[in-house]
């Protein structure tokens, strides 16, 4: 049992495209760099989308003002996966994106006149909350009706994909836009850095000496078709959702279990979903933070789901950043892009195995194997952890 | 001004250690939760589903204040409790429950989103879910409604409320939930009502008691011309923000006026509750009674 996926939409720290984010990831490259965009007497390292607000309402002939970068970034991967597709009326058709600020960019804004007393423009406001983060994507694209947002914290855009899957096998929707977006903001590099986990250096998940995570912004969407949708839209398949889990760790608000409950379970009920065998898994994206906690507690997890035979694995978010609520769609279009051209992105940064576990991460890029299935992973604050599996077959 | 919350004593469902550090929403949201679990008699239920518009305000504010007022290293605690997954999260933690665990934010349609989505997750085979919706009203609303000339009709208010949704009718069961939509961009709410109750068979004279929120917004031409067809006495006809006050996810106390109206009046056997709180959105709930 598999749900199509036919299109999808990135844009990240590593390129404002599918093709120039593969590119990145072939050759390496990190977008992680001194900040740019959002404020640049700060040097703190941060996975910037290298494009400002203006150049991107530009670009994308937005219709109505005002508008956050979050919307801008969702936006911008959303036509991408959204491609030439038309409107039909025998299609119902929806949007499920996830967002973890919403439009926060915008209210530190306003709120920075306001505590000024500087003439603040209240009509900022209208884009903070996160629903409206994905009615303006909606709006730009024509689409009405089923126009749903999800915030899990960093678990958010996996658990967009998984729900418009199953929106699609249980006939509620013929097609839906899945995925999310986050845009940097004072907000939350203050929030992680207030819980001493964002670290001045590189980010290095799965190595031991990692200190904490990066944050990045982006946005990734993925159009997924019933039968129906196909055999009127005609459109290629470019790899199947087959599995999916969300499970809780009630654990910590913000700290995993040490003995990874929640990412064990979710791990297990995806495999299971997916009828694809542990042993099958050619892959594993990983959540991989670069956090003392999030790496220790997914690395246990991996070895209670694997045991001996923990397959290749490497984290991507030393290309792009954490960037929260759009990672786990993020971290979807990377991991069809491993199946559809048969390659293994390595883990940037790492030195050393962590002590606990002895896992080591895939280090350099891998072009001989076959990749038919990928897991991934996305685990979040509140003990919100979502994991899925995508396949080359139903 | 916020008018004055209705609170249960918390002590009774929270501990006090944990207690003095929850803002409002979370208090609100974990004893309700508490409360729904105990009365339905279900010690785990299968997933957690909120939904909420604004999400945790307070925490929001503070910490959105310490960022832009404070230099250096801030406190985390409001940063913590700021995110939206916090008070299923905090659900979780308090019960123990490793299950599904979800949070919908689709402003005025955050509840209706959370509903439809137990209501899948029953259709897959999930015996109990536990459903809920929360909002909190921070003063700075107040001002921000003023600001934008929103001419609010009720006061803008804090609210939670739960149900436990369960595939198997038992004794503790009062209401049954037969359909739900939510719909953004709506340009045509009467043709999209009237479609919802053709779709669940009920005729125009089928409906006993609506709810609908309020009459201050543009679609109520189109759907009060609707809804007099409905041909209901105006005792079952509630402006359920009037009871309520405003929050995004009023929708979810509208549900449980209408099931507690169920339980103390038997000619009521069918409810529609209307929300059209943001005139773009579109959200319908149908109830019945269990004997129905």
């Amino acid at each position: 049992m598999g749900v199509r996926v036919t299109g999808f939409g990135i844009v990240s720290a590593i390129g404002l495209s599918v093709t120039e984010n593969l590119l990145a990831l072939r050759e390496g490259r990190t977008g992680i760099g001194p900040m740019r965009f959002l404020d640049n007497s700060d040097s703190l390292l941060v996975g910037e989308v290298k494009m400002s607000n203006a150049e991107l309402e530009t670009k994308l002939h937005v219709s109505q003002k005002p508008i956050s970068r979050t919307s801008l970034l969702g936006l911008k991967a959303a036509r991408e996966a959204w491609g030439s597709n038309q409107h039909n009326a025998e299609l119902r058709t929806g949007i499920i994106s996830a967002t973890s600020v919403g439009g926060m960019d915008r209210t530190e804004d306003f709120y920075k006149s306001y505590l000024a007393d500087n003439h603040p423009d209240f009509a900022k406001l209208k884009t903070h909350d996160s629903g409206n983060t994905t009615e303006r994507i909606a709006a730009e694209l024509g689409i009405s009706g089923y126009i749903n947002t999800l915030s899990t914290a960093c678990s958010s855009g996996a658990n967009a994909i998984m729900l418009g899957a199953r929106m699609l096998l249980q006939n509620k929707l013929d097609r839906v836009l899945v995925g999310g977006s986050d845009a940097l903001t004072k907000f939350t590099i203050n929030g992680f850095r207030s819980l001493m986990i964002y670290d001045d250096q590189w980010c290095r998940p799965f190595d031991e000496s990692r200190s904490g995570l990066n944050l990045g912004e982006g946005a990734a969407f993925l159009l997924l078709e019933n039968e129906k949708s196909i055999g009127i839209t005609g459109n290629k398949t470019i790899g199947y959702v087959n599995g999916w889990a969300n499970a809780a760790d009630a654990y910590h608000q913000t700290a995993s279990s040490p003995e990874g409950k929640g990412a064990t379970l979710a791990i297990t009920n995806a495999l299971t979903k997916s009828g694809i065998d542990a042993a099958e898994i050619s892959y594993v994206n990983a959540h991989g933070t670069g956090t003392k906690n999030n790496d220790l507690s997914e690395s246990v997890a991996l070895k209670n789901v694997f045991g001996e035979h923990v397959p290749f694995f490497s984290s991507t978010k030393p290309y792009t950043g954490h960037t929260l609520a759009a990672a786990g769609a993020i971290e979807a279009v990377f991991s069809l892009l491993s199946i559809r051209n048969s390659l293994i992105f390595p883990n940037l940064n790492y030195r050393n195995a962590i002590e606990e576990t002895a896992l080591e991460p895939v280090t350099a890029l891998q072009t001989e194997m076959p990749i038919n299935a990928v897991l991934s992973n996305s685990f979040g604050f509140g003990g919100n952890n979502s994991s899925l599996v995508f396949s080359n077959h139903e | 001004m916020p008018s004055t919350l209705a609170s249960p004593d918390y002590k009774g469902f929270i501990e006090a250690s944990l207690l003095r550090r929850m803002s409002k929403i979370l208090r609100m949201s974990v004893a309700c939760a508490k409360d729904c679990i105990s009365q339905a008699g279900i010690e785990q239920p299968d997933a957690i589903i909120v939904g909420t518009g604004l999400g945790c305000l307070l925490d929001t504010e503070k910490f959105l204040n310490n960022v832009l007022t404070i230099e250096g290293m801030l406190p985390p605690t409001s940063f913590i409790q700021s995110t939206h997954n916090t008070m299923a999260g905090q659900i979780s933690l308090s019960i123990g429950n490793h299950g599904y665990n979800m949070t919908h934010t689709q402003n005025s349609l955050s509840f209706e989103h959370a509903l439809l989505d137990a209501m899948l997750l029953v259709d897959e085979g999930e015996q109990n879910v536990l459903i809920g919706a929360a909002d909190e009203a921070i003063d700075f609303l107040s001002e921000v409604s003023i600001a934008l000339h929103l001419n609010l009709q009720q006061k803008l208010t804090s609210g939670a409320s739960f149900f436990m949704l369960s595939r198997e009718k038992s004794v503790t069961s009062f209401a049954c939930v037969k359909d739900t939509v939510a719909l953004g961009l709506v340009t045509n709410a009467e043709k999209e009502i009237s479609a919802f109750l053709q779709k669940n068979d009920i005729p125009s004279n089928g409906v006993d008691l609506l709810l609908f929120s309020g009459s201050s917004n543009g679609l109520n031409a189109q759907v009060n011309s609707l809804l007099e067809g409905l041909s209901l006495e105006k005792a079952r006809q509630v402006d359920y923000l009037s009871l309520s006050g405003i929050y995004p996810t009023a929708s979810a106390f509208a549900v449980h006026y209408a099931a507690d109206k169920m339980k103390s009046d038997r000619f009521i056997k069918t409810a529609l509750i209307c929300n059209t709180l943001i005139h773009s959105n579109l959200g319908l709930t149908l109830l019945q009674s269990v004997e129905a």
